[in-house]
């Protein structure tokens, strides 16, 4: 065994603390005492710890440095305040001791948790193992999260349910992958589809931006969008159930479908009464998510002359209906009623309000049966049905499977699975299945296992690396030639390395760190489940939220892609849109629903994630912005410096005596009067203002209700701004705390574990080699694939000493 | 193109229930009443969150002839069945630290405190309905179900810098393991009657049944091999595992699913559109569970805390957690009020269901114990006092039809002790109970 080894060394502090322990009696103790404790702080136990507090109370300290270089304490309230002179002398002091402590450090590259693989690792690991991409870990019940991801070793737990899951999902893929999908009866699935049409009821002409739809219609209050999962590749049936009518002598309405954006079948529907029609069409779909959409093409063209929509019907008024005036006749009626005109009680609608009732999707119809030719290739590496051939099979299969070389006695226990299927009489298929099932539920499979080393510390193996890198870039297994890299031992090569690393972010599977990364690190995927408020954004539809989503993930796919700055996340000259996002942005001469690169930097709204609808939405309210969620955004995201929570008697804003007349800016100034309150306020709120022109689904304004917008405020430093632009500039000036948050984050994900005391030199070096290549992704990507905790592993001992918490 | 006028009529008529009914008869027939045996008890626990307009719920009157408030009037039918529960506190909420609600449902269950963090550390305390399911796990196959009506996949931390895990269940294993909560009824439905598939001959059934064993037996000795290897931490994975195997084989030798017994109607194939629907599929399910003795013990959650679920179909087109902070405005007061009424309205569904239900000599009902309502009181100001409660059924032979008025301040603890005297599984103590109320 290992002798106990002190990892971390308290040594006394560099010079004499008596300066800052007498700063903090003077200013901070009569709030963070025993008894008060504000904040979770007690200065006098803090300043009592021995030998070194600064060193074993370290996260606190390095929070008082922050607070006192960023002002926010002492709280704005208190008078006395400390001379500027002394509190920038007590944070150097503290900043010194911190960069002391790091430099004197034992390094330490961190141990991580055997790494079960999560929920989209596994299925793309399926999809890259046999070519079976029916993405069974949809039904695993959801991972744990932590640290803000949910690729962390020690947070992801196994249960028996999860197990039961494996061999379900085990047996379903090496099925589909041997024997073909499985075959499914044809069912119906019933998606109603919510009415978003209250807006034009009862009126008799059509407002008129209700013609400004885009080209396919998609984003119409009418049109209606279902994300369904196609079971298997196959023909199926689409059926739109038609509701709602257009007036009478209106040329016919053009029903829709769509799946993923693009036009499947168009229907031509002459009747005014739509309600309870249906139109149907069977085409072949792919295995996997799609997105179906409905509309009525060009709803508003070819309606009668009086409704003065674009190209006017050509068809003749009937000519009874020029003289209808009150009651109607029976006889009218009846004629009416051959034309399919939709009569309410005694008089013909008027109102255009046609809409779907449903999308009603079956099948599968003439499924495509039989294994596709990949996941044949992948697993019949051997010709012959005899045992020998099986041994093979199996032997390949769990190679890549394990991500490592086999021995015969890894493999001995699925070769025997096997033979039980062949004593049992079963087919050589069969037999093959069953040790394959066995392969998938392995630990060597669902985990991905690394050695200890047999020092203190030493590298990670090179298959082990290959793997690292593989689930860092692609959430997934590494292909055919990093493991061939890994295995002939040239991996570690810095050109190598290097080059395996660019080409894996070429690859399209690097689309990972899009998914998985960015979607947890600025947490945009919250857009899909968010609901703005109807009443105050009835133009929110489905293919908006879409076109958000997708801005963001276009935007950062690309900035991998190109390998440009990091910078840009925080202030780009560009964006990507479509013409319902250009739209809803105001940008004109953008048309069709594909994504394009456009030049933002004219424009009030700017660049960057802050200006992007998707972000701008999942830090408001349903109803209203709210300065405080978007302050609260951009420190824990952006600048890695989450505000605490409010303290457990939260005063509330006493919303009584705050009239209508006051701004959502005077309220909460206000709240902010309370200095328990402005601490942290003070820091959050300034940030938040300065994106009010931002209103709570992301649309410019310059007004908010009755007032104008005042998008000022104050950083930290007395740095005055106004308006997003110049918020932009002031956060690309703190770029140092920006850096250091990327990094964290990033290096958390590479790990999969949360980073500790010992790590902190390590993100600071990484971020500090950003400028010098130009913020470049892939340098980012670099440092962390080159760091000490990517590339090697703590042997597991406990390490003794002061641990950081 | 054809006129669609009936079939519509009858998918807005009966929803996606359509999916359920059929399958529900299928499975009453295969399963006979429990005849002879003596009936077992079932615990069930239904959540709503967010907390309850508490002057349209709690019965002014006390004793046997309580009012049924706005909110209670769906159970109005049900009086002889339940009893309204009053003046209960949950104290482990209000030390804890943390967000309102992380803290409300994180420790209602166990009355203990959840340990503030976000991080993979979360701590709370054993459930009082995984303790009667420790206690009843080797006469059923499933030991408990953990249901929601409500994905829970949402990212980040999920209240104030608690972990997810305080509101994502409401059920804890052990103090360090929260139980998975399942919301697509297809998965709990494989849950109960396992994935073979039902259209097999009895042969091929029995082969892959024995090729499944042999798998776990694999899987165990490759599990055992390898833990030998590993270091401390990676050795707790590999435990857990061999935990989860373990279990997995006992479930397995206890109780293969008699084909006989497999439900030959079609799977519930998805998540229903409509929340009444959903949420009586979901019952549907916890039902069969019972009738079939599958599983005796059940969590339901119709929310989860900080539920941001709209409700348009009763005119609140509002996420449901922000309308909850209302500052005594009159109409977010209403909003609210409905959601409380269509949970309870939901929450008479099930209960009729299990009165409808024979069980041994008398019906589900007769022998189970449901607590229904929340961790908060008044949502707006995250109160845990006074906790909007009630409970329903006759295990043990509890009568219905009293309004119960604790003296304040009582732990709801109390109440837990009292349920879990009434299913056999009896305790002197949980969490900081101080005594059984003496329902």
């Amino acid at each position: 065994m290992f002798p106990a080894i002190a990892i971390f060394v308290s040594l006394a502090a560099a010079s004499d603390p008596a300066p800052v322990f007498q700063f903090v009696k003077k200013n901070c103790i009569a709030c963070h005492n025993k008894s008060n404790a504000s904040g979770d702080v007690d200065f006098f136990a803090l300043i009592n710890v021995k030998p070194n507090t600064f060193d074993a109370e370290r996260d606190r300290w390095e929070r008082a440095a922050s607070k006192l270089k960023t002002n926010e304490m002492p709280p704005p309230a208190v008078t006395s305040r400390p001379a500027a002179g002394d509190v920038a002398a007590i944070t150097r002091f503290l900043e010194d001791e911190f960069a002391r402590q790091d430099r004197t450090a034992p390094i330490d590259p961190g141990r991580v948790t055997a790494r079960r693989l999560n929920r989209t690792e596994y299925n793309n690991t399926m999809r890259d193992l046999v070519a079976v991409d029916i993405r069974p870990a949809d039904a695993f019940p959801n991972d744990e999260t932590a640290y803000g991801f949910d690729n962390i070793g020690d947070a992801l737990t196994l249960s028996s349910v999860l197990l039961e899951r494996y061999l379900y999902a085990a047996e379903r893929v090496v099925r589909t992958a041997i024997f073909g999908p499985e075959r499914l009866k044809p069912a119906m699935i019933h998606y109603p589809t919510p009415v978003r049409l209250n807006d034009t009821v009862e009126k008799p002409t059509i407002p008129k931006d209700l013609f400004h739809y885009d080209e396919t219609g998609l984003s119409s209050l009418h049109s209606a969008h279902v994300t369904h999962r196609f079971p298997v590749d196959g023909e199926y049936s689409l059926r739109l159930v038609l509701n709602g009518h257009r007036p009478n002598q209106s040329e016919s309405a053009r029903p829709a479908i769509y799946i993923d954006g693009k036009l499947v079948h168009q229907w031509e529907f002459d009747a005014t009464d739509l309600e309870g029609q249906s139109v149907e069409v069977r085409t072949q779909v792919k295995a996997g998510e799609h997105l179906l959409s409905a509309t009525y093409l060009r709803n508003y063209h070819g309606l009668p002359p009086k409704y003065n929509g674009p190209e006017p019907s050509k068809r003749p008024p009937m000519p009874m209906l020029d003289s209808v005036r009150g009651k109607l006749s029976e006889k009218d009626i009846e004629t009416l009623r051959k034309y399919g005109t939709k009569i309410k009680t005694d008089r013909i609608e008027t109102r255009i309000d046609n809409r779907f009732e449903a999308i009603d999707i079956g099948g599968p119809f003439t499924q495509t049966m039989g294994p596709a030719a990949e996941s044949t290739r992948h697993i019949f590496v051997c010709p012959q049905q005899t045992d020998a051939c099986a041994q093979t099979i199996v032997t390949s299969f769990a190679r890549r499977a394990f991500r490592r070389p086999v021995v015969a006695k890894d493999t001995a226990p699925f070769v025997k699975l096997y033979n039980l299927a062949r004593q049992q009489g079963d087919t050589f298929q069969e037999g093959i299945a069953t040790a394959l099932q066995g392969v998938l539920v392995s630990p060597h499979f669902l985990f991905r296992i690394e050695r200890d080393p047999s020092k203190l510390f030493a590298p990670v193996s090179d298959v082990e690396l290959a793997s690292r890198l593989s689930y860092f870039l692609w959430s997934s297994m590494p292909d055919a030639e990093l493991i061939a890299a890994a295995e002939r031992g040239i991996l570690r090569k810095p050109a190598t390395l290097a080059a395996q690393v660019q080409r894996m972010l070429r690859d399209p599977r690097s689309r990972a760190l899009v998914d998985n990364f960015a979607g947890q690190w600025l947490q945009f995927k919250n857009i899909d489940v968010l609901k703005p408020d109807v009443g105050k954004f009835p133009y929110f539809e489905d293919s908006l939220r879409e076109a958000m989503r997708r801005e963001t993930e276009y935007f950062i796919d690309n900035l991998i892609r190109s390998d440009a700055s990091v910078l840009d996340i925080l202030d780009a000259k560009h964006t990507y849109l479509n013409e319902r996002l250009a739209r809803f942005y105001g940008i004109p001469n953008i048309t069709g629903p594909e994504f394009r690169r456009v030049d933002m930097s004219k424009t009030q709204r700017g660049g960057g994630v802050l200006a992007h609808a998707s972000i701008l939405t999942i830090s408001s309210y349903s109803t209203r912005t709210s300065p405080v969620l978007r302050g609260k955004w951009i420190l824990e995201n952006l600048l890695n410096a989450p505000p605490p929570p409010p303290p457990p008697v939260v005063p509330a804003l006493d919303e009584a005596k705050i009239g209508q007349s006051m701004t959502l800016r005077q309220q909460m100034e206000a709240h902010r009067a309370n200095p328990a309150c402005a601490s942290c306020h003070s820091r959050m709120d300034p940030l938040g203002f300065g994106l009010e022109n931002l209103n709570a689904i992301g649309e410019w304004r310059e007004k908010d209700g009755n007032f104008p917008i005042d998008a000022s405020g104050m950083l930290p430093g007395n740095r005055k701004f106004s308006g997003p632009a110049q918020l932009k500039v002031l956060l690309k000036e703190d770029r140092e705390a920006y850096l250091k948050s990327l990094t964290e984050k990033l290096l958390t994900y590479a790990l999969g574990r949360g980073l500790e005391r010992f790590d902190k030199p390590v993100v600071s070096a990484i971020a500090a080699k950003l400028p010098a290549s130009n913020y470049r992704f892939s340098a980012l990507v670099f440092e962390i694939v080159n760091s000490l905790p990517f590339q090697q592993r703590r042997a597991a001992i406990e390490p003794t000493g002061v641990k950081s918490e | 193109m054809q006129k669609q006028l009936s079939r519509r009529t009858l998918l807005r008529g009966a929803g996606n229930v359509a999916l359920a009914i059929p399958f529900l008869d299928a499975m009453q027939s295969a399963f006979a009443a429990t005849g002879g045996k003596k009936a077992a008890s079932r615990v069930g626990v239904v959540y709503v969150p967010n907390g309850m307009i508490m002057n349209q719920w709690l019965p002014a009157k006390t004793g046997t002839d309580f009012e049924f408030t706005r909110i209670l009037k769906p159970l109005e039918a049900f009086r002889q069945n339940i009893v309204v529960v009053s003046g209960l506190s949950n104290d482990a909420a209000k030390r804890a630290q943390g967000g309102g609600h992380a803290k409300a449902s994180g420790s209602f269950l166990s009355a203990s405190l959840p340990k503030y963090t976000a991080g993979a550390d979360v701590r709370a305390g054993t459930t009082f309905d995984q303790l009667v399911a420790q206690r009843f796990a080797a006469d059923t196959r499933v030991p408990s179900l953990q249901l929601g009506c409500e994905d829970s996949r949402m990212i980040g931390n999920c209240d104030t810098g608690s972990s997810c895990a305080y509101t994502n269940t409401l059920s804890w294993k052990n103090p360090d393991t929260p139980m998975a909560v399942e919301v697509n009824p297809r998965s709990v439905f494989e849950r109960l009657f396992g994935t073979i598939d039902p259209s097999l001959d009895a042969a091929t059934r029995a082969r892959r049944a024995l090729y499944k064993k042999s798998i776990l037996d694999v899987t165990r000795e490759d599990t055992q091999a390898l833990t030998g290897t590993l270091g401390a931490s990676d050795r707790r994975k590999m435990d857990e595992y061999l935990t989860s195997i373990r279990e997995v084989e006992t479930r397995i030798a206890k109780s293969e699913i008699d084909p006989e017994k497999t439900p030959t109607g079609e799977k519930p194939s998805g998540i229903p559109f409509e929340f009444r629907d959903y949420v009586k599929l979901m019952f549907d399910l916890q039902v069969i569970a019972w009738q079939a003795d599958i599983s005796r013990v059940s969590t339901m959650m119709l929310g989860r805390e900080g539920s941001v679920r709209t409700y348009p179909e009763i005119g609140v087109p509002d996420p449901h957690h922000p309308l909850t902070h209302h500052r005594n405005h009159p109409d977010f007061i209403e909003k609210v009020t409905r959601i409380n009424c269509l949970h309870v309205e939901m929450f008479a569904y099930f209960v009729d269901r299990l009165k409808s239900t024979p069980d041994g000599d008398g019906s589900l009902l007769d022998h189970s114990t449901i607590l229904y309502g929340g961790a908060l009181s008044d949502g707006n100001g995250h109160s845990n006092d006074n906790l909007p409660l009630l409970v329903a059924g006759h295990a043990g032979g509890r009568r219905g039809g009293h309004h119960f008025a604790a003296p304040a301040k009582t732990p709801v603890a109390n109440l837990f002790v009292a349920m879990m005297d009434q299913v056999g599984v009896p305790v002197e103590r949980f969490g900081d109970s101080t005594g059984k109320l003496e329902l």
